[in-house]
């Protein structure tokens, strides 16, 4: 299939199911909610309590639960869940409650910026907005004059980034939406259930009925040290209600330590295990015969592709008994079809294989005829949302004799892979990149390779960002612009298709401070400076009111409501009405696409290399307390969690002579070295993996609290390996050791690999 | 007597730190002290297996607060009543006290003197020296008595996104937390040199709780060094009426 012939596909299955859009804003723009509550006023109440209540939207990470924020004497002193939220409730986590100190935080970036140093040395003027505007016109104008639209590139992420997506967009580049949380995070997964399922299962959102499962099967997911308030709560309320719980990870995760049936996994080898389950389970006659005969395709492909893998030859590969193999499968296969096969979000995880994996717990889904039943995999309920004129722009791509998009047959579906925008960057080649903007993603902080990523930098003509806090990418920055934190803005209409479908709009809490400009008020200058026909309005509150009328409804009547409107979920399907929107109508175990694009049509094991000699593979995971790179300069979250720690097996611990607290360097395979981080000696993590909780160790001396605490991970990553299908960018293809008071370390090789694992190549050092 | 009480499920904790950062903001708690904290435990191996738990800690409103006899101002008289029928008490209390109808241990902020026996006496760790007042008062979790007055629940409670925190009166054969307690055997932090009567509960599978027990339960009797004269320090009680005089010019 072509790209544009896959785009097409997609949006209509997915339009069809209200789970996507594709044009422009969409897969990574969830639900949510807004609306403002009256609050009382009364005085002198104790705590909170009597505070002024405004109903908005957080956006501590991109779940977006609705949140009401409560003000006293103009001061923003806490935030609840929104009470009218059919999801969350009045419940937010610890970084919804700690979005107060997003506000407050004495770093932030208050003016308008113009570097005066260096680039990267960190040294800015305060400019005018005028000013900081006219030179980003400028610079856009004159790259593209000089080398074409192509030779600008955006980076974005979340609410801050969607607005001026559109003026890239109409600059004519390919290069307008590169989510690097598309190519760093859900592409693989996302690829994965679009083309089985025929729908996003898990992309912004997981759409798996944990609450109504009799078992749950989570690979690798840490539901619980990574938050996303309804999702742990429907995860918990499976739990409560009895079902039993299979997880697979390499390091005793906090899931592991509720689950019924833990399998400690050698780290790389997932598939091989689901593989040899898939097989089970078709040789024991333990999936739904009525489901795969009536909604599934090329089952008999499937049987004869899976034969090779038994559990015997899985068990030397995954380093796992045989016996807990078959115990973990029967009990998912007892409880079909209400057994929730977690999709997984997170799944750049080796390059090569990681469709795979996904598209193999994605078959057993379809075994278990765990599709559109009570816990199972189901059907998101399209809110409908309505829009105002000109919020966007249509404009033609300029086709390049070579895009970047297409060096990868899915790569297109949220623009170009990151990598490849690097890479051109560096290189001039296929064509020049001359300039980029970077809207609400720290990309050194989430991109592997940032030595890459700051060689890159260095070649371009120009760079700006809008942010919030001073990380990484604004000491790279030429022109930085100071966005407003959620709780300072309105911005869009925000929907959940999830169990309990809603619809809010996020609105300001208090009023911004300094010099900060909400995202649409940049886009609706850059607009006029431009000289484009879209965001004509003048206050947010005019397109929102527009787009409200069809409802029958203002922001005032919304508010007046509680900021929140719900809708009846329509999740599950009768089989007889059960038609997936794939090309087939039918799920498919045999994806004749990937054939034609010279892919595997169903997943294969591929083993990716194990650790050289001496070195151990780094694995690294949330803490519930952060959220990615994002938050470790808030003053709350970083009391609870200043640093992280790096997790190391207590019997190669005991072996190379490190105890639990020491502080060490973690060095790469490539010699890349952390800031000294401690150490964590557990038997919770195999003896061929350390685990380091992301986004620590920051580089920019202008986060106070976060500069140089902990260490950051994607400062580890140099190799990565590009997945076949889409583009996306490895994480977990790097080794590392260990320097304990100037001494290296090596790591004993405590669990022997079995001869189908080969060993990665170090690269001779000169 | 009724006694407030809550019940922490470590079945459902998921260690989120959600009620360590409500009760931070309710109370607008300086960092870096705390009302109401979470400790993570592990993973470590115990008699039951790998455990990797939390202890989600805050003031304990024990039975038998060592707190309360350490503080040293003088003692007043004050009229406590009960919130389900009415009934009125006098009781002599110093700044710290327990109320007698609730069974909240909580300060009387006016009259703390900011010497901090309490924050030294307790074994828990529960009690802290706000130094970041003009003047350093003791501040310590008080079940939220306040938010409860006006038909809240404790802040911690509201925002915990998986339940795990049932908060409710011990007394009260009907609530939930008596049923946890009483029926499903949910358990003191407490430990043979430190029994003084704690009156938040953990329930857990028993890798979970052992290791809590391991980690956390309290051994040292602090309150013992805790050196506390009969009369409050002279100087002490000028320094604080000095300070409550309006600032001159």
């Amino acid at each position: 299939m072509k790209r544009r012939e896959f785009i097409k596909l997609s949006a209509a299955g997915c339009a069809a199911l209200g789970a996507m859009e594709l044009q422009g804003r969409g897969l990574f723009r969830p639900a949510v909610a807004s609306g403002a509550t009256a609050g009382a006023t009364s005085q002198g109440l104790p705590g909170s309590l009597g505070a002024k209540e405004i109903s908005s939207v957080c956006e501590m990470c991109f779940w977006r639960c609705p949140i009401i924020g409560k003000v006293k004497d103009g001061k923003l002193v806490k935030i609840e869940g929104n009470p009218k939220s059919p999801s969350n409730g009045v419940k937010v986590c610890a970084r919804g409650n700690s979005g107060v100190q997003l506000v407050y935080d004495p770093d932030r970036v208050k003016y308008p910026m113009k570097r005066v140093g260096a680039r990267g040395e960190g040294k800015w003027a305060k400019i005018s907005w005028d000013e900081a505007l006219d030179e980003i016109v400028h610079n856009m104008q004159n790259v593209k004059k000089k080398y074409g639209p192509n030779a600008l590139a955006y980076f974005d992420h979340g609410a801050s980034a969607e607005f001026m997506r559109d003026i890239f967009k109409a600059t004519g580049t390919e290069n307008y939406t590169n989510e690097p949380a598309f190519f760093q995070c859900v592409g693989p997964v996302a690829i994965a259930y679009l083309n089985t399922a025929g729908y996003l299962v898990s992309g912004t959102r997981q759409y798996i009925d944990m609450g109504n499962a009799k078992a749950i099967l989570l690979v690798a997911s840490h539901i619980g040290e990574n938050i996303h308030v309804s999702h742990v709560q429907e995860y918990m309320k499976g739990l409560e209600s009895g079902a039993k719980l299979v997880v697979v990870d390499p390091r005793f995760s906090a899931p592991a330590n509720k689950a019924d049936i833990y399998l400690p996994i050698r780290p790389g080898t997932d598939t091989a295990l689901l593989l040899s389950w898939i097989n089970y389970v078709i040789q024991n006659n333990l999936y739904d015969k009525e489901f795969v005969k009536n909604h599934c395709e090329g089952f008999d492909k499937l049987k004869e592709s899976v034969k090779p893998y038994t559990f015997q030859w899985a068990a030397k590969i995954c380093d796992l008994k045989p016996e807990d193999m078959k115990k973990a499968i029967d009990l998912l296969a007892k409880t079909r079809p209400h057994v929730a096969i977690h999709p997984g979000r997170h799944a750049t995880w080796y390059g090569r294989g990681d469709v795979g994996r996904h598209q193999a717990l994605s078959i057993l889904t379809a075994l278990f005829g765990a599709v559109g039943v009570p816990g199972g995999i189901y059907f998101p309920t399209p809110v409908k949302k309505p829009k105002a004129a000109n919020m966007g722009i249509e404009v033609k791509e300029s086709e390049p004799p070579v895009s970047l998009k297409t060096t990868y047959p899915y790569a297109s579906m949220l623009g170009t892979p990151t990598a490849e925008i690097i890479k051109a960057t560096i290189t001039g080649k296929p064509y020049p990149i001359k300039l980029w903007g970077i809207n609400g993603v720290n990309i050194l902080q989430t991109i592997p390779n940032p030595y890459d990523t700051m060689d890159a930098i260095k070649k371009l003509d120009f760079i700006f960002c809008s942010e919030m806090l001073p990380g990484e990418t604004a000491i790279w920055s030429d022109i930085i612009l100071p966005d407003t934190p959620y709780l300072e803005r309105y911005d869009a209409i925000y929907t959940y298709e999830g169990l309990t479908p809603y619809m809010t709009v996020r609105q300001p809490v208090v009023p911004p401070l300094f010099e900060a400009k909400s995202p649409y008020w940049v886009s609706h200058q850059l607009a006029k400076k431009f000289n484009l026909s879209c965001f004509p309005y003048e206050k947010e509150q005019d397109y929102l009111n527009i787009q409200l009328k069809p409802m029958n409804l203002t922001l005032d009547k919304l508010n007046a409501q509680g900021g929140l409107i719900t809708f009846p979920a329509k999740p599950y399907r009768d089989s007889k009405d059960l038609k997936l929107p794939t090309d087939s109508g039918k799920y498919e175990l045999y994806v004749e696409d990937f054939a034609k694009n010279k892919l595997d049509p169903m997943p294969k094991f591929i083993a990716t290399p194990a650790a050289p000699v001496g070195y151990v593979r780094l694995v690294y995971g949330r803490m519930p307390m952060h959220t990615f790179s994002r938050t470790m300069n808030n003053l709350w979250l970083h009391n609870e969690c200043p640093e992280n720690e790096l997790w190391l097996n207590d019997e190669v611990a005991s072996k190379i002579g490190v105890k639990d607290g020491d502080t060490v360097v973690i060095e790469n395979h490539a010699g890349k070295q952390s800031y000294p981080v401690k150490v964590k000696v557990t038997p919770g993590i195999r003896p061929d993996a350390v685990y380091l909780p992301h986004g620590f160790g920051s580089t920019s001396p202008l986060l106070t609290k976060a500069y140089k605490k902990g260490a950051s991970d994607e400062f580890l990553i140099t190799n990565y390996e590009a997945d076949p299908f889409m583009g996306a960018s490895s994480h977990r293809t790097d080794f590392v050791r260990l320097i304990k008071d100037g001494k290296t370390l090596n790591i004993p090789e405590i669990k022997p690999l079995p001869p189908d694992i080969p060993r990665f190549e170090m690269k001779k050092t000169a | 007597m009724n006694q407030y009480a809550m019940v922490i499920d470590l079945n459902r904790c998921v260690g989120c730190h959600a009620c360590a950062l409500a009760c931070r903001a309710e109370w607008q708690v300086p960092v870096p002290y705390h009302r109401n904290w979470v400790d993570r435990l592990g993973p470590d191996k115990t008699p039951n297996g790998l455990s990797y738990t939390f202890w989600p800690g805050l003031c304990n409103h024990c039975d038998h607060p060592v707190c309360v006899p350490v503080c040293p101002v003088d003692k007043v008289e004050r009229e406590f009543k009960n919130p389900k029928t009415g009934e009125v008490k006098k009781m002599m209390i110093a700044a710290t006290y327990k109320d007698p109808f609730t069974g909240a241990t909580l300060i009387e902020k006016d009259r703390c003197i900011g010497c901090g026996n309490c924050v030294a006496a307790c074994p828990y760790g529960a009690r802290y020296l706000n130094d970041k007042l003009d003047e350093p008062k003791a501040d310590k979790c008080t079940f939220c008595v306040e938010r409860i007055a006006h038909g809240e629940i404790p802040a911690c409670v509201k925002t915990c996104i998986v339940n795990a925190r049932i908060f409710g009166d011990l007394s009260d054969k009907k609530s939930e937390v008596y049923k946890l307690v009483h029926e499903k055997g949910a358990k003191r932090l407490s430990s043979k040199e430190v029994n003084i009567g704690p009156n938040i509960y953990y329930l857990g599978k028993k890798k979970d709780i052992y290791l809590l027990f391991e980690k956390c339960a309290p051994h040292k009797r602090t309150w013992e060094n805790v050196k506390v004269m009969n009369e409050p320090s002279k100087r002490d009680t000028l320094l604080a009426a000095l300070k409550k005089l309006p600032k001159f010019i």
